[in-house]
Formats: C-alpha cells, structure tokens, sequence
C-alpha cells in the first residue's frame, strides 16, 4: 500500500520533502490501475462528492423542487445543487468581451463572458467571469449562472385565465446608471425590449411584457444586470397574496438530521457516566 | 511561490474497522496506531473536554518533517463521536506524537520498527514481510526496482480483495456492514476505516490550452455581434466572482477541490492553508516551546462525505451532525519534543504533544 511505501521512502532520506519522495515511488506502483481508470472517469461525468451539508441533503433526493430552498433562503454555494434540482437548464453565451489592464509590460487582455441560463419556466440565472482565456471564461461564468439562479414570479395582466404570462405588477431594476422597468402586457404582446434583455426574460419563461430603461444602455453589461435586478425584485413585490401570516416550518438542516428524527433512548445521556465509571 | 500540496485521496476500506495497521499507516477512522503499546498518554488528553467520552480517531497521518530530519513523527485527529459534541470545536484534538532527534541511525529505528509489525492484522501479511526483508537490505544499497515491485504485488493484493470496496463513489447503494460503534468488548467508538495514497496537486494557473485554439470561438463571438452596430458594451472593467449564495473566497476553495473532487485532506509543511472563508482565527504559539505554530494540514469535506456514506443507517452516528467545510491543523514550526531525557534528545521516548485545530464551519446551517 501507498503508506508503507512512504515508510520505506522515509528511510531514503533524501531532500525533497516527507511525501514527494516517499509515496512517489510506493505511489506509482500502487496507483497504476487506479490512476488509469480515474483519469478515464474524469473525461465523462464525474461523480459528484458534496461539500456543504445542502449539498448532501440535495443528493440524497431530500429535496424534490429547488423551490424548498428559496423557501427558506439557504444560499446555494455549489452549482450541482442547481443541475440537480433543475431539469432542463439552458444557457447562452451572450457576450465575451476582452477587457484591458494597463501594466509595466504593456497591456493585459483577458475575456470577461455573460452567460445567461434558464429553463423558460421561472428560473434564471446570469453570471459574468473574466478569465485570461475564453474557454475558461465560459466554463466559469455558466458555474456562477447557475450559482445565480432566482424564481421569477409571473402574473396576468387581466383575466386569470390560462397560466401565468406576465410579470405580476410594475418592477423596476437598477444596475449602474441603467434603469429597467417592467409593465405587464396583455397576451400575445410578446417580449417588447431591446435585443439583450429580451433574451434574459426569454429564458426566464416571461411571454409578455412591456419595459422602458433609462441611463446609459450602451453599456450592456450594466442593463443586462438590471434586466437581472428587475426579475428577482418580482417575489420581493408585497402584494395581498402574501398578506397572511407565514406559518414557519422546519428548515431542511433540522428537520433531516438524524439526531431529532430517530429516538435515541437517552443514549447520549447514559455514556458521559459510562465513561466516568470505566 | 507555490509550495507543494500533498493530497490524500481514498483508498480501499478496511475489512475491519477495527483492525490495526502499524503508525506508518495513513488512514481515516479505525482504532489509532500508537507507535508503542504503551504510550503514557494521559488519559485527559484522550477525552472529550465537553463531556468526558473517549475520543475516537479521524484521521492518522504519517508526518515525517525531513528538514528537521524528524523520521517518526504521526499526527492523529481525534474527536468525541457522540453527536452533540461533533461540532463544537472544543471537542476535537490533535495529538502530535513523534521520537526525538537521534544521532545513532537504524538500531532504534529496527527495534522500533519491529514492535510496530507486531500488532499488524493478518490481512495485510505481505507488507510485514517485505518491510522486514528491505530492513535486512543496507540503507545505502537500496534495491528500488524490488521494492517497487514488492509494493505493487502487496498492493494489487490488497485491492484485488477489496476491490467491491475500492471506488465508493461507483457503487450506488453501498452494503456497509453496520458500523460497530458501540462497544463490543472494546470500550473505544470506532469511525469507518479507509486507507489513503497520496498524489501531488497539479494545480495549474494557466489554462493548458494553447492560445491560438482560443482566439477561434474568439472571432466567432464578434462577427455574430457584429451585425449589431448599435450594441458595443462599452466600459467593461475586471469584475471579481460575484455569486448570491457564495462569497469570493468560498469560490475558490471549490474550484481547487473540483479540481480533485476525492480530497480527503491536503498536507503542506509550513504552507499556506486553503480557507473556505475569510476569517481565520490566530493560530497562537506552541505551549511547550513558545515558537509560533504554523498550517500542517487541512482535513476537506469529501471525507466527511464518506464518512457519512459509510455510516448511512445507523443510529446515533456522530459525523451525520458535523456541517463543518474544512478542519485546519496548525502545529509547532520547530515540532518541539515536550518532554526529553534529561534536556537533551534522546531518541529513545515517544512525545505526545497537543496541537491546535481550526474548524471553518459552513455558516448557512
């Protein structure tokens, strides 16, 4: 084993340092078939091993709609929670822009990219990543997209018939010198906004709606942000829905763990006499 | 300025959980490896200072410092398993336990060695023999391809028969014998035991991908604008990861750990640690020595994760409670011997000295 081989490493002696050489040598003779095959499971999938306690709960199926954890505003901190619980996730590439830093050596360029996601069903998420390359400006802003991800909610404009189709009152988001506001329309209005921001509320499943921005637009990547702005204040709208009093239930932390859920028979506080007795 | 990382990844799992290794061994959970039997630990230092329940073992590692030349030298995590206690930072417990600077070479190192395969489960009888024979061969005239060899045949073996147990993350619904946690005739709770190798981070900087293929999806990005004479997103400036739910620093602790997704810890020697959040409490000075302590090692949350995979079902399990993303270890820079014959190094005695352990917890709980 991979252990005994640093033990005999250790012996050596040499001057690298206490690992380097000493499971360097066991290590290879141990890992070869393991190595080969890990590197073949890292080109598919590979399996996700959880870092936060949600996203242990998410991957034991304790959580049937993302929607549980809007409820009770646990932040999401690793984005396999949202490929998990979002079935038919979507993204974009909206725009990769090279951005400039002037240095002693001249100029530093690297890429910023807006990624926009969305199941065209009430989520969407947009996240923006500067890297010194482009792929890895991609990869990283789909990951904080999807960290990014909010419920929109979705409203009439009249009569109540069919689903949703609008935004449920007037909301107005602001990002930089940019204002966006959002009328609802009447069915069959379909998006009216300039090009950019039309595909945000596309992906966000929005069918009808009228806006008006203001400021500065030309600079895009602040009217997409309030574009995005305005789409989380929708569930921050009070409206008389919402007037009843919310009855609090348990977080998913308390009420999945397993101490509260199994009955111990005082297990816990027979063993501190037991000890103190031995 | 990159130091080196180590990273221990999982390996097969124990047989047994309770089945002993010797205290060259790198593992999580079983029964601790004391290097002699009888260690003169005092009995305070292997309890909950919380509720006074002996401590069980979460990881061992074998932590020789070769600047120091410190050859023996093993670091055991300790922490109380019942559930209330987890996760609080009180009731975990480093222990450092190390032999002394010695001048003379191999003859304590043998004696030491031999009473050390003593113990050693039957499972593994190959290693036993080969390290016995390599001890027989001259330290100078080191035979490398035969212990490579020797090491990939007790290593096949060893994995071969716990193959089904090898890659935890492969099987779906793993058949766990129950854990024996409450005491059989032993008096010690016992966590899952698994094995661990090592691997060095390779954790690169730069993207490997030459620029030329970047500059391709590069031109395709412009034209499709291009048509948009109106559309010029002006005044774009750096922007640092910006995400709801997680803070700058959070971000980039899960890129490194989705870089080896099976960290179960990462070791550096007087490194820097990889904190999953901002505030890190002072690490203080040694207690015995004065001389300030500086990171060892970092225990990571996929080991949390098989420790709760391992222990999925029963009751009264105390890692099904921790929440905590990383544990930082800090231990004395001079890894001082606490106790010596007479002042000077003896070489001869074991030294258990108490280090220090951060826990960053994730806050959303």
């Amino acid at each position: 084993m991979a252990e005994r081989g640093g033990e005999r490493g250790g012996e050596r002696g040499s001057d690298r340092g206490g690992f380097g050489r000493g499971f360097g040598r066991g290590g290879r003779g141990d890992r070869g078939g393991r190595r080969g095959g890990r590197r073949g499971q890292r080109q598919e999938e590979e399996k996700w091993v959880p870092v936060t306690k949600l996203g242990r709960l998410v991957q034991e199926k304790k959580f049937a709609t993302i929607e549980e954890i809007y409820l009770h505003s646990l932040p999401v901190k690793e984005h396999q929670i949202v490929e998990a619980l979002v079935p038919g996730l979507k993204d974009e590439v909206m725009k990769i822009t090279p951005v400039q830093k002037q240095t002693r050596a001249g100029q530093r360029t690297r890429f910023k990219a807006f990624v926009v996601v969305g199941d065209g069903n009430g989520h969407v998420g947009l996240g923006v990543k500067c890297a010194k390359e482009v792929a890895t400006a991609i990869r990283g802003a789909i990951i904080l997209a999807k960290l990014s991800i909010v419920p929109v909610r979705r409203g009439y404009w009249g009569n109540k018939i069919g689903q949703p189709h609008t935004v449920p009152c007037k909301v107005t988001g602001k990002c930089g010198s940019v204002t966006v506001r959002m009328v609802p329309a009447p069915r069959g209005s379909g998006i009216v906004a300039a090009r950019v921001p039309k595909k945000v509320l596309q992906f966000a499943g929005i069918e009808d709606v009228f806006t008006s921005s203001r400021g500065s637009t030309k600079t895009l990547g602040n009217f997409v942000k309030a574009t995005f702005d305005c789409l989380m204040k929708t569930y921050g709208f009070l409206t008389p829905e919402f007037w009843r009093e919310t009855k609090f239930s348990k977080t998913p932390y308390q009420e999945f763990t397993d101490l509260l859920a199994k009955p111990t028979k005082g297990l816990m506080l027979e063993a501190p006499i037991e000890t103190v007795e031995a | 300025m990159a130091e080196e990382v180590h990273l221990g990844l999982p390996g097969p799992w124990a047989a047994d959980y309770r089945e002993k290794a010797d205290h060259y061994t790198t593992k999580i959970g079983g029964v601790p490896d004391w290097p002699t039997g009888d260690m003169g630990i005092k009995p305070e230092m292997l309890q909950c200072s919380l509720c006074g329940t002996k401590l069980c073992l979460v990881a061992q590692v074998y932590a020789p410092v070769v600047k120091l030349n410190i050859e023996e030298r093993i670091i055991y995590v300790l922490v109380c398993p019942t559930p209330e206690c987890g996760p609080r930072p009180q009731s975990w417990k480093v222990l450092r336990v190390q032999k002394c600077r010695n001048v003379e070479q191999t003859e304590g190192d043998g004696d030491e060695l031999g009473q050390g395969t003593g113990p050693s489960s039957t499972s593994v009888p190959e290693e036993q023999i080969d390290k016995n024979k390599s001890h027989d061969i001259n330290d100078d005239d080191f035979d490398l391809d035969a212990l490579a060899e020797a090491l990939e045949q007790a290593a096949t073996l060893a994995s071969n028969s716990k193959k089904k147990n090898k890659s935890k993350c492969a099987n779906a619904p793993i058949e766990r014998p129950v854990l024996k946690e409450k005491p059989a005739d032993l008096s010690i709770p016992v966590l899952p035991c698994f094995y661990i190798y090592y691997d060095k981070e390779q954790y690169r900087v730069k993207g490997a991908v030459g620029s030329s293929s970047n500059e391709f999806p590069l031109d395709k990005e412009m034209t499709d604008t291009g048509n948009y004479e109106e559309e010029k997103w002006d005044g774009e400036k750096y922007e640092y990861d910006k995400a709801i739910g997680a803070d700058r620093t959070f971000l980039k602790f899960k890129k490194r750990l989705d870089a080896y997704p099976e960290q179960c810890f990462r070791y550096s020697y007087g490194g820097k640690p990889l904190l999953a959040a901002t505030k890190v409490q002072d690490a203080g000075t040694c207690r015995f020595c004065g001389s300030p302590r500086q990171y060892e090692l970092q225990l990571m949350s996929p080991l949390l994760y098989f420790l709760h995979e391992a222990g999925k079902g029963s009751s009264n399990y105390g890692p099904s409670n921790w929440t905590w993303l990383t544990l930082i270890v800090y231990t004395c820079s001079k890894s001082c011997c606490p106790s010596s014959c007479g002042g000077r190094p003896c070489g001869c005695c074991w030294d258990v000295a108490e280090e220090e352990i951060t826990i960053q917890e994730d806050e959303a709980v």
